[in-house]
């Protein structure tokens, strides 16, 4: 195992996993050391007033702050047996190849390739361009450069929240100590989102950013993140667009990454890819917030879910614990309701999984993927300002088929408490009539078998009820659900209690889980069990081939008497299985001639064409 | 291979209906959804049509969400099921536009009284997804937001809880806390444009005068009237449509239905 990690070092290294913090550096993808660096200088020459300024002001100069509790603690991993300990070390200079990062939705699993890959990709070296990730920092950290004038050292006010983000002063401290910034701009440089404040008037900041992205990719390369002391600048492009994510997170930059798909995704969702690269192959400098205006609240309500829910971290689905009879019942209920041209009833409860069935043909070829769900879920937490209605929408699911749309027919059961979502998505844009029939065929079913009162009394559990003292709480991802490459990914977790009643509270134990998961999936050097002492919690991460759990200890519990509750949680879960997770989805058939639909479908996604409904000839 | 699904008016027939009913746990349930008529509401985003028909429906003004696609809801109103679609002034969802306004008896095309672009987009945008609406669409022109440019609109807040739809209000003289961009003499020329563009003979339609609202979604101003009016003019629509179905089929208990209803509809 050690020979894995060629750079290993002493155990007491744990401050070597901060030390990223202290060295400035950027990533690209191809290392090209000889990138001639007083280009880079020229191209900043225009702003030296500025930089120089920085240099004493700005965050660059800041002190290092560790995080609250990460690597603070004494902090252990074990090997895959749990018996050697194996020493850590971690030198952040080495460039590793994030992979597609589309592959982190796909399969986790695939970290077991990069394992090898980055074995020997960890000895090679970055090109470091301080002078200009420095800059970097200045223009993130201040806003617009142009009026800001050299002002007293930042303070430490925390996230103050404004009320509409869209109105915040971007030259403002507040602005600059945002948590989490998000920023979408198109090629030519035109801003398109903006987590927080106006996108025209950070105009400057984007062309900025966009002069970083085109700067590397002139010399061949990619550019794909800067760090600095207190910040992560994740760079993505997507067709014509360049996704920035700029982080005081302390998140991974794999996890931006994956984060920064999300909002591309949502954004596809809403648009279709093969609209968007029409739209910029036609007008370069087309300003695309004309087409998305309306959706950023879509877009704002995505990024907070992403930081406060943890299936978009583990790329799984959150199923409400139900009864398997109860749930097979309403399963049967939806499988009934039926119309040509339906291809997935999905019923959801207190924003959680309750049952989702599926066209015959759909599930052969495809599978709806965790990412998809979430975005619908995003969806419908955002439609949701007039809830008595019944919406029909198109949206686009971007990994089912990033280039067409379904339909999406989405009403609540239960008005005026609306927990009880349906949702029906049709290929067909003209079946709103029909589709909205089924749901009345299912309101009708759920009546009869008075199943919403069912469905109301059933509460997500709680971690005590697992029956091991020391266990606050766990995420448990299963991957070996029976005929699993074809169905959804789903993981369950208990509700957060006390302590973690709090919002801070909850986002603390959010953050360690992260940092967890980090060090697990790191491209670099991935771990398959880490044993972490924090400062009021011990944590414990495992991942095999059948599952990859995160679990939460009091701060007491010692490594032995861990591994010993994982154990009776494993054998806990085994036996609550049915209750938790949706063990095989059903099925109905609504295509006139399924033999002859999944012929059609396999003769290539070449055939499919990008006209509202064209989805059909998918089918 | 694509199935052509849709469903007019003219289609769903009532043998469907009755299908359906004898197999419902719940006849008057199931009865009651049968929309009868289609009114639809379109417009640019932000000029308040949700908020409209929120104001309208359940009483209150409340900040909404950008509406994505569409929205339908049902009214009751006397012995009929009046549909109505909210639609998304988002261009991204243009391309529905016609569906929505498919066999529609009523279309609202909604503006902006401060903002004159969006009676523009109207013509510009809108006017065309019309085309698919029903021969004898009744058409009105609603400038939303009133409250903040007439004083009258300010006002109405608080006795506006209960309906009246007999006190059609004239329009209040302005005492503007916003600059007015459109005057009401705009919607009716835009109203005139409309009934040549639908090549509708002015005398013969119903007057611009009487088809243009100004209205306010957050006080209630006009609200009221702007739906109930509606709501009445397209009752001959409703007996026209049943009586063409009683021609084409014939079900006892619908028309027995209709010959109750006719009767005591208009009240």
């Amino acid at each position: 195992m050690e020979g894995e990690y060629p750079q290993s070092q002493e155990p007491q290294n744990v401050k070597c996993c901060d030390s990223r913090l202290d060295c400035s550096h950027i990533r690209t993808d191809n290392l090209i050391q000889d990138v001639p660096e007083c280009t880079v200088q020229d191209l900043w020459l225009s702003k030296r007033d500025d930089l120089s300024t920085s240099a004493t002001n700005g965050p660059s100069s800041g002190q290092e702050q560790d995080p609250p509790e990460m690597g603070k603690g004494p902090e252990q991993e074990l090997s895959d047996t749990g018996s050697g300990v194996l020493p850590e070390g971690e030198s952040i200079v080495c460039v590793a190849p994030v992979g597609d990062p589309e592959e982190a939705f796909k399969s986790k699993g695939a970290d077991d390739e990069d394992q090898a890959e980055n074995a020997s990709d960890s000895a090679s070296t970055d090109n470091t361009l301080e002078d200009s990730s420095e800059f970097m920092v200045t223009v993130l950290g201040r806003g617009k450069l142009e009026d800001e004038a050299p002002e007293a050292g930042p303070g430490s006010p925390m996230l103050a929240p404004s009320s509409s983000h869209r109105d915040e002063d971007i030259t403002g401290e507040s602005w600059r100590l945002h948590r989490k910034h998000v920023f979408v701009l198109s090629e030519a440089g035109k801003p398109i989102y903006s987590r927080y404040g106006n996108e025209e008037a950070l105009s400057s900041t984007m062309g900025v950013m966009m002069a970083l992205v085109s700067f590397v990719q002139s010399g061949n390369n990619t550019i794909r993140s800067i760090y600095s002391d207190e910040h992560t600048v994740v760079f993505m492009q997507q067709g014509p667009l360049v996704l920035v994510s700029v982080s005081s997170s302390r998140q991974s930059e794999q996890q931006l990454r994956g984060e920064l798909l999300y909002v591309y995704y949502q954004i596809i969702s809403m648009l279709t890819k093969a609209s968007i690269a029409r739209i910029f192959e036609r007008k370069k400098n087309y300003d695309l917030r004309r087409l998305l205006a309306g959706s950023e609240k879509i877009l704002d309500g995505l990024l907070n879910l992403v930081d406060s829910d943890p299936s978009f971290l583990l790329s799984a689905v959150h199923c409400l614990p139900l009864a398997s009879s109860l749930r097979d019942s309403i399963s049967q209920i939806l499988q009934k309701a039926i119309t040509p041209n339906l291809v997935f009833s999905i019923l959801i409860a207190k924003n959680q999984l309750l049952t989702i069935v599926q066209e015959k043909t759909v599930i052969e070829d495809a599978r709806l993927e965790p990412a998809d769900l979430h975005l619908l879920l995003n969806l419908i937490g955002a439609s949701s300002a007039f809830q008595a209605g019944e919406i029909w929408t198109p949206i686009c699911l971007p990994l089912f088929n990033p280039d067409c749309y379904f339909y999406a027919y989405i009403s609540y059961l239960d008005p005026p408490e609306c927990t009880v979502c349906l949702l029906l998505l049709s290929t067909d844009k003209e079946a709103f009539y029909a589709v909205a029939e089924c749901k009345r065929k299912i309101d009708e079913g759920m009546r009869a078998q008075n199943a919403l009162r069912s469905i109301a009394r059933t509460q997500s559990y709680s971690a005590s009820q697992v029956g091991v003292s020391d266990l606050r709480h766990f995420m448990y991802k299963p991957f070996d659900v029976p005929d699993n490459h074809r169905q959804l990914t789903q993981f369950t977790s208990p509700e957060m209690e006390a302590p973690y009643s709090s919002e801070e509270e909850r986002m603390r134990l959010l953050d360690l889980y992260r940092y967890m998961h980090s060090r697990i999936h790191s491209s670099s050097r991935p771990l398959k069990l880490i044993y972490h002492v924090a400062e009021r919690e011990t944590l414990l991460a495992w991942v095999t081939s059948k599952f990859e759990l995160y679990t939460c200890f009091s701060p007491l519990v010692t490594k032995a008497s861990a591994i010993n509750a994982i154990t009776k949680l494993l054998r806990w879960i085994k036996k609550e299985e049915e209750r938790l997770f949706i063990r095989t989805p059903p099925k109905y058939s609504t295509t006139p001639n399924p033999s002859k639909s999944s012929r059609a479908s396999k003769s290539g996604p070449d055939r499919q064409d990008n006209t509202d409904n064209g989805f059909l000839s998918l089918l | 291979m694509k199935v052509k699904y849709t469903i007019d008016r003219a289609t769903s027939s009532p043998v469907r209906l009755k299908r359906r009913r004898s197999r419902s746990t719940m006849p008057d349930y199931a009865k009651m959804k049968k929309p009868d008529v289609k009114l639809v509401i379109l417009g640019d985003m932000n000029v308040g049509k949700t908020s409209l028909l929120h104001r309208y429906m359940e009483r209150k003004f409340k900040d909404t969400i950008s509406t994505v696609g569409g929205a339908f809801f049902l009214k009751q109103w006397g012995r009929y099921n009046i549909s109505i679609w909210d639609t998304a002034g988002r261009e991204q969802f243009h391309g529905l536009g016609s569906m929505y306004c498919r066999g529609a008896s009523a279309i609202l095309l909604t503006y902006d009284v401060t903002s004159w672009q969006s009676l523009a987009e109207l013509e510009d945008r809108f006017l065309s997804l019309t085309d698919t609406a029903s021969d004898d669409c009744i058409f009105a022109v609603v400038g939303n937001k009133a409250d903040l440019t007439d004083a009258m609109a300010v006002e109405q807040e608080g006795e506006q809880e209960e309906s009246c739809p007999a006190s059609v209000c004239p329009t209040p003289p302005a005492s503007p806390s916003a600059h007015k961009q459109v005057h009401r003499e705009d919607a009716m020329a835009l109203y005139r444009r409309i009934l040549r563009y639908k090549m509708l003979d002015e005398r013969t339609s119903l007057p611009a005068e009487s088809m243009c609202f100004e209205t306010s979604a957050k006080t209630g101003y006009n609200v009221d009237q702007l739906f109930e009016t509606l709501f009445d003019l397209v009752l001959p629509s409703i007996m026209k449509k049943r009586d063409d179905e009683k021609i084409s089929t014939v079900d006892l208990e619908q028309s027995a239905d209709v010959a109750k209803a006719k009767s005591h509809c208009c009240s």
